[in-house]
């Protein structure tokens, strides 16, 4: 990730035409405060700066989604032919795993952020969000617990080349990746069937799972807070409704993972028996309390991706988003029925039919007010003078391939019809046309709309469209075929297969459709690496947009808006652009008082940081290599640490006299 | 919540000062009512009256004590709406979850003779 | 306004609707109520399934918790008079009010520790059946709640008397860890009705 951060102007840079210089303070601690440092590194790794935040998250995320890009990869060649054994069973297993944690969790779920990071706070004209430390605890917690969920490669590395064994609790066992599905049903998480993989795993998401909470609260306050004067709530972009019914999703749901999570860990770690079965466990609880969480999860995922489409639709349509109220509604009302149906992923477990009608019915309901949006986003489009721009390709493809996943979706609410295909490739194909038609191509519309903002560089050719046709084609030609599969009896999670069930011209399909998505990914990169090196300056508003954000320089000052704007209507820029004279944007004065900025800080990360030994501690204590209690004992007391000293060394803060911005 | 807060530490403004010798009466009644309700609650569970009955009893009562304390205690019939949806939002969901759950386990499931443990 | 005033107050935007740090505390409840109420769901559900695996009458003590409990009613108790005094500017009324709380909530951590040492002796463990595994997790979380909030308050204890309070910015800290201190308070009210009165009647 280096080369995109020496790209983007650093604060100095960008502040050369300010007459003061600042110079860093003294803390209450008595330290220097990192602010207006010369070194790059420090910046970055202090920043509180929502936007710098954003982009790291962003730069991240990709690049996970490149590692969980080549697990997908490994799999499906290992599926191309029958009786391949290009891997091992046990390799399979921990593929098809870490490549699922990996996309929900360090792919996806990080690019939602980095969207969330970067455009809110300039969407409702704030100047950054409302706990700036929290936010950049919230980053470099996602930071230590992909190292920890990733950590067993090393391990499994060092197994491999006879370097290293368990000898601890987990003794025998060499299974050091997690390999259990990235819903890691019990009980084969448990102590006597699998390896210190599902402590890394466990350790891992946990800590994803505090530092998602943080960044959701966070996300909240500033929503609801930090609106700029006249951004009423029906007045805020789509994208920042989103991001706010998002937010309290993880608020609510993580809970219940955090605690199932926990549960396990003491059953492997201190004998409880939560999910034991000989000692009374009951297995089931896990799945319901994993689902619990799950599928509000799966809304996690989707949601920031149907924001993303509702602002790229009317700005390339010139029209404004047919039924604004009616979408927020049922993103709303999307969010909340997400509580009311977990059990549609175990109805083959024998909920008892009242239950099971009950769970089914309300699935069905679901699919209402997702409905509605489909059909909200056809009514923009229809009649208005539509470019297809690259970001509008992806999102035309978005509406398509989504609704496709969300057909089949509907197919496995009737619990019936699910008996067929629970466990099935039917399923895969469901969630990726949902995840990769829907999701993806979401946030590669997103990328190719919002990177000429972030970086203030303006797509070079048409690539774009190379990338859209590649992936595209990819995954229909990828995920198509697996209906088929499930439906011919083909259960997911199978490492290899017989000759003869009539599966093989599907998987060599698959396989094939797979490289093809991938070239598609691949191109995307490198028209991103394109942009960053040879974009031409891409100006304030370069699409012609509908709101604030794109008000701002690109990219973006440090301080945001110079002067806090006053909002007078719903898309705020296309009416201060070509709306009557009464909808200009205006500007507060600040009474010479210039702007507040909060200080850069070291804690958030030391805080952060310490998550690292407390997980690899306490999952290295599991497979026996000595003194990792001790090592994860510092860890807490790093946190801990971490903490104390940032609430003792106060926000602190500096003042900027900007001059004035004009739009 | 009243200006009165912006204050420098030892000035405060006689309204608010009354308001919040009210808030202390308020206060004190409740934290009697509360001791008074463990009371009974203890004494409760030892008399000879149906079982129903005396559930259904202790259940109210440890729901006004709950409510009691989120209103007066934390201020949130003084304060905004908007904590009371925030608060109420989680305790909602968390409530139909997990009264949902509850039911959703029967014994009937349950296969004892594969449980070694006790 | 003094340095440590949020960016939001320097701002100060029109849509504040209410401070910062007060909805961030009262978001962090809502989720809490999931997080305890995965933990009490958990205890009931195993407490439903298996009703005779283990008689916990026979080992509670209802006297203790009963005191228990009244502690920590009146530790809330003391908690909305220290935030209250703060909100006046009563510095001293503020100290004496947040000793009693950190006293009483010590008490509390002590009964929690005795019982948990008389159950162990007992025989009942963590690992002994689900009763364990659920009763100790559960109590033993709120516990791990308690203890943090005795700390938070002894550190605003001391930080009063640093003279760096800040009569704005610390009324609402103070309330903040008012907030976190009664809903510890609750959870303990829903534990001691689901958890132990009803084991008895
Ligand atoms: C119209 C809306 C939707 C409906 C009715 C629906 C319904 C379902 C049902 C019933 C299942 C369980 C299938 C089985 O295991 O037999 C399922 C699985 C799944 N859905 Fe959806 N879904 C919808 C939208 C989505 C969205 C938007 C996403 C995510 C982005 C998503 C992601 C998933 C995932 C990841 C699984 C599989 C989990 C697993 O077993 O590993 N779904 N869906
Ligand atoms: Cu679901």
């Amino acid at each position: 990730m280096s080369h995109t951060e020496t790209e983007i102007p650093t604060p100095e840079t960008t502040h050369a035409h300010e007459p003061q210089v600042l110079k860093p303070e003294r803390s209450r601690l008595g330290l220097m405060r990192p602010d207006h440092g010369k070194s790059v590194i420090i910046d970055w790794l202090t920043t509180v700066d929502h936007k710098k935040i954003g982009l790291m998250y962003g730069t991240i995320a990709l690049f996970f989604l490149l590692v969980g890009g080549i697990e997908a990869l490994i799999i499906r060649t290992q599926l191309a032919f029958p009786e391949n054994d290009l891997i091992s069973a046990q390799r399979y297993n921990q593929l098809f795993t870490m490549h699922g944690t990996t996309m929900i969790f360090l792919a996806i779920m990080p690019l939602n952020a980095a969207f969330f990071n970067f455009l809110v706070p300039l969407q409702i004209g704030a100047r950054d969000v409302a706990f700036p430390r929290i936010n950049s605890f919230s980053l470099w917690g996602f930071v230590a617990g992909a190292i920890v969920i990733n950590f067993g490669w090393i391990l499994q590395a060092l197994e491999v080349m006879g370097l290293f064994q368990a000898s601890g609790p987990t003794a025998g066992m060499n299974d050091f990746v997690p390999a259990m599905g990235w819903f890691g049903y019990a009980p084969i998480t448990g102590i006597n069937f699998t390896g210190a993989g599902t402590d890394f795993w466990i350790m891992g998401l946990q800590i994803l799972g505090i530092a998602s909470l943080s960044a959701a609260m966070n996300f909240v306050v500033t929503i609801v807070n930090m609106r700029a004067p006249g951004m009423k709530m029906m007045r805020m972009p789509v994208f920042t409704w989103m991001t706010l019914v998002v937010s309290l999703l993880i608020v609510f749901a993580f809970p219940a993972i955090t605690i199932a999570l926990g549960q396990l860990m003491f059953d492997r770690c201190f004998g409880t028996n939560f999910f034991v079965v000989a000692g009374g466990g009951q297995p089931i609880l896990w799945q319901h309390l994993f689902w619990i969480f799950g599928h509000p999860e799966v809304y996690i995922l989707v949601l920031p991706a149907m924001g993303i489409i509702s602002e790229v639709l009317p700005t390339f349509s010139k029209k404004p988003l047919f039924g604004y109220s009616i979408v927020v509604f049922s993103g709303a009302v999307i969010g909340f029925l997400g509580f009311a149906v977990w059990s549609h992923h175990m109805f083959t477990t024998g909920l008892g039919k009242v239950a099971t009608a009950a769970f089914s019915l309300l699935t069905m309901a679901i699919a209402v007010p997702t409905g509605v949006k489909i059909f909200n986003w056809v009514g923009t489009l229809w009649g208005g003078r539509v470019r297809f721009s690259a970001p509008m390709i992806f999102s035309l493809g978005f509406v398509w391939m989504f609704m496709m996943g969300g057909f089949s979706g509907i197919m496995h609410s009737s619990a019936p019809a699910d008996a067929q295909q629970q466990d099935s490739y039917f399923v895969i194909a469901h969630f990726h046309y949902v995840a990769i038609g829907g999701i993806f191509l979401a946030v590669v519309a997103g990328i190719y709309f919002w990177l000429p903002k972030m970086i203030g560089k303006m797509w070079k050719g048409n690539l774009s469209t190379w990338v859209a046709i590649f992936s595209t084609v990819g995954l229909n030609v990828t995920f198509f075929p697996m209906h088929f599969l499930g439906l011919l009896g083909m259960p997911r999670r199978t490492h290899t297969y017989l000759e003869g069930f009539g599966w093989e011209t599907y998987n060599l399909v698959c396989t094939i459709g797979a490289y093809i998505l991938a070239f598609g990914i691949f191109l995307l990169v490198v028209d991103i690496i394109r942009c960053f090196r040879s974009g031409e300056p891409a100006g304030n508003d370069p699409w012609d947009a509908r709101t604030l954000e794109w008000t701002t320089t690109s990219p973006p000052r440090v301080y945001n808006f110079a002067k806090t704007p006053i909002i007078p209507a719903r898309d705020a820029l296309w009416e201060h652009k070509y709306g009557p004279e009464n909808r200009r944007i205006t500007f507060e004065d600040d009474h010479g008082h210039g702007i507040h900025m909060p200080s850069q800080s070291w804690m958030p990360f030391i805080a952060s940081f310490g998550f690292i030994p407390l997980g690899l501690g306490m999952s290295l204590m599991q497979a026996g290599i000595p003194y990792m209690g001790y090592f994860a004992i510092f860890g807490l007391v790093l946190i801990g640490m971490g903490v104390a000293l940032w609430a003792i060394e106060g926000p602190g803060g500096y003042h900027l006299h900007p001059e004035e911005d004009a739009i | 919540m009243s200006e009165a807060e912006y204050h420098p530490l030892p000035v405060a403004t006689e309204s608010h000062k009354d308001s919040e010798t009210e808030k202390y009466h308020a206060f004190v009644n409740l934290a009697l009512g509360l001791a008074a309700i463990t009371g009974i609650e203890l004494v409760l569970v030892y008399l000879p009256f149906n079982t129903v009955f005396i559930f259904t009893v202790l259940l109210s009562l440890s729901l006004f004590k709950f409510i009691a304390v989120i209103a007066w205690f934390m201020h949130l019939i003084y304060d905004k709406l908007i904590l009371t949806l925030a608060f109420g939002t989680g305790m909602a969901i968390a409530t139909g979850t997990f009264i949902a759950l509850g039911f959703l386990f029967s014994r009937g499931n349950v296969d004892m003779d594969a449980i070694t443990g006790f | 306004m003094s340095d440590t005033a949020t960016a939001s107050h320097e701002d100060g935007h029109a849509s504040l609707i209410i401070d910062n740090k007060k909805l961030l505390m009262w978001l962090f409840l809502g989720s809490d109520c999931m997080f305890f109420g995965t933990l009490i769901s958990t205890h009931l559900i195993y407490r439903k399934l298996y009703p005779e695996s283990f008689e916990p009458t026979a080992l509670f003590s209802l006297e203790l918790t009963s005191f228990s409990t009244f502690i920590l009613l009146m530790s809330s108790f003391l908690m909305a008079l220290a935030v209250s005094a703060m909100h006046k500017g009563e510095l001293k009324s503020f100290r004496r009010n947040v000793i009693g709380v950190i006293f009483f909530g010590l008490i509390f951590l002590g009964c929690q520790v005795y019982e948990f040492a008389h159950f162990v002796h007992e025989g009942l463990t963590l690992s002994t059946n689900t009763f364990g595994s659920t009763f100790y997790m559960m109590t033993g979380t709120h516990g791990v709640h308690v203890a943090i909030g005795v700390f938070w308050l002894i550190c605003m204890y001391f930080y009063s008397h640093t003279g760096k309070m800040d009569a704005h910015e610390s009324a609402i800290d103070v309330e903040v860890a008012g907030l976190y201190w009664h809903f510890v308070d609750i959870v303990w009210i829903v534990i001691f009705t689901a958890v132990y009165l009803i084991e008895f009647i």
